[in-house]
């Protein structure tokens, strides 16, 4: 087995040099990475490459190179490992026609485990006041919690969740977290793929991060956070007397550097808290007018290009 | 089979929800709506005073519109629509991943999603021609035409709907291509060139139908051209039709990418 922070002890689903390109397009390139017990986060801004690496871990797409396994089998060729394993799709993926008790009911009954779980399975993700209506009525975030209901009834082993979080209110994204982080206390292997870092962090003991179809930074959420600790942000300051503001600033050791662009400060630093204190109390001790403090760029997805290019 | 019997029952609720029942329903009291109105002025017996149900000119008439009806638009149509959306739907629905991720045959997959594509297609095709040879029945008494024509209707609707579910999967388009094969290619150029009237598949079931009532043959002749009568037959050729489609289109499930 291969070592390092992207690989798992007791692994459960092992990706090897695994590729997938669509034409010229290079969507995943040269991945390597394996995923155990617990809850993995893979993390990465929309077009990374996530989906398609789940995909490929479903056995949906065929890697263009590499390998993968699920349970020690490649899941294209024996069906038989999605007795234990399921896939939340990012897509609405559901059958409109159905009330969200039939949907359940119809993921039970094509992996041969008992109805008698599907009732629990709703009351899981706190849908049974509404599981007897049909889904088509729903909103996005209701879809998200009938696909999970219809993941969970199966019991599976390996539980791939891809953006389960999107269109879901602030308590059911909780409520979701909760049913998340207990699956994973139970030694089932989750995945769950989101671009957004603080919802990883509330879940994840351990991240993954791709952008641009290759792996960024893995570890502990605390290595990522580290890794992306020395990431020069950008501010955009509006403030009056600029000249002086900004020869104030130059001296500071947070500052990398200052340009001044149409009676802006265009500010770059490492440590943007210390930047945010700095500023109004410069700007009170030179009685000018403070009026804005913008990151210009501090998108996730600029943090994970940082950390590829660093790489 | 428990996972055979929930496709297809879910299928069938797709395919036959909303308005298509209804419209269906419309398209297939068309045959024997004509049938009535065909035969409504017809005399029970031939010219010559003759008894035998064949030379009837109530019969006759069944084996003129009603028939053609049912054979040339009504089952092409059903089937087109309900072959074509069973896997067709599931694909731009993007719910196809929802079944490919279990623990099955993916001929177990689309075996169901053919039966129940032939089993709605049926349900309406077979109901509407027997209705039709029903009317005969309530005429001249000779109720003999309403299981050939129901079974007839039955095997061709599952050579149809096969080849349809395979097209559906491949292209968006494949209404269209289906329109185009069947008022052109098997309206059209299979009557003008009767020599390739073994590549129709409404021919299938017409010569179920002329192996099972043998005096209808004479007016089915001229529309089978070079195909031979019999039901056994065109049972066999429908059932190869879909054994080829239900593994060829699993063989694409297992090799294609689900995008």
């Amino acid at each position: 087995m291969t070592s390092g922070p992207a690989f798992s002890a007791g692994a459960t689903i092992e990706v090897t040099d695994v590729s997938k390109w669509f034409g010229q397009k290079v969507a995943v390139s040269d991945l390597s990475c394996s995923f155990g017990p617990g809850l993995t986060g893979l993390l990465g801004p929309n077009g990374a490459g996530k989906t398609t690496l789940l995909r490929m871990v479903c056995g949906l797409l065929r890697p263009s190179d590499g390998a993968i396994t699920v349970l020690g089998v490649d899941p294209r060729e024996d069906p038989s490992v999605y007795r234990n394993m399921a896939l939340v799709p990012e897509e609405d993926a559901v059958y409109g026609i159905l009330t969200a008790r039939e949907f359940v009911a119809f993921a039970a009954d094509l992996t041969g485990v008992p109805r008698e779980r599907v009732a629990e399975a709703i009351e899981t993700v706190d849908l049974t006041s509404a599981a007897d209506r049909a889904i088509s009525g729903f909103s996005k975030g209701m879809r998200q919690r009938a696909k999970v209901a219809a993941a969970l009834v199966t019991d599976p082993q390996v539980l791939i969740l891809d953006e389960p979080l999107n269109g879901t209110d602030p308590v059911q994204r909780a409520h979701l977290i909760t049913v998340f982080r207990r699956l994973a206390a139970a030694g089932k292997t989750v995945i769950v793929s989101s671009h957004v870092l603080s919802e990883v962090e509330r879940m994840a003991d351990r991240v993954l991060a791709v952008v641009d179809g290759r792996l960024a930074a893995a570890g502990d959420v605390a290595a990522i956070r580290r890794a992306m600790a020395d990431i020069p942000y950008r501010v955009r300051i509006d403030v009056g007397d600029t000249r002086r503001i900004a020869s104030a600033l130059m001296s500071e050791d947070v500052v990398g550097s200052v340009r001044v662009v149409g009676g802006r400060l265009h500010v770059e630093t490492t440590d943007l808290a210390t930047l945010g204190t700095l500023v109004p109390r410069i700007a009170k001790d030179t009685d000018a007018r403070l009026t804005g403090f913008e990151p210009e760029d501090e998108s996730l997805e600029s943090v994970f290009r940082y950390l590829v290019h660093r790489k | 089979m428990k996972a055979f019997l929930a496709i297809t029952r879910v299928t069938l609720r797709q395919l036959l929800g909303g308005k298509r029942l209804l419209l269906f329903g419309l398209l297939a009291l068309l045959p024997p709506v004509v049938m009535l109105l065909a035969s409504r002025d017809l005399a029970e017996v031939g010219e010559f005073g003759l008894l035998t149900p064949a030379s009837s000119p109530v019969v006759d008439a069944f084996h003129d519109a009603p028939i053609a009806i049912v054979f040339l638009i009504v089952l092409p149509v059903v089937s087109l629509i309900l072959g074509a959306s069973t896997l067709g739907d599931e694909r731009r629905d993007r719910t196809l991943s929802f079944l490919m991720l279990r623990p099955l045959r993916r001929s177990v997959i689309t075996g169901a999603k053919l039966f129940a594509a032939w089993l709605g297609t049926t349900s309406i095709v077979s109901v509407s021609a027997a209705l039709a040879a029903a009317v005969v029945g309530l005429r001249i008494g000779d109720w003999s035409y309403v299981g050939p024509v129901a079974l007839a209707a039955a095997v061709s609707a599952l050579a149809y709907t096969a080849v349809f579910m395979v097209l559906g999967y491949f292209t968006s388009r494949a209404v269209l291509l289906g329109l185009v094969y069947v008022f052109i290619w098997e309206n059209g150029i299979t009557f003008a060139a009767v020599s390739l009237a073994n590549v129709s598949l409404f021919r299938i079931g017409l010569s179920a139908y002329g192996g099972l009532v043998p005096e209808s043959l004479s007016e089915l002749d001229e529309v089978l051209g070079s195909v031979a009568p019999g039901a056994g037959g065109a049972i066999a050729k429908a059932l190869v039709i879909a054994v080829l489609a239900v593994f060829g289109s699993a063989s694409l499930l297992r090799r294609r990418d689900l995008l």
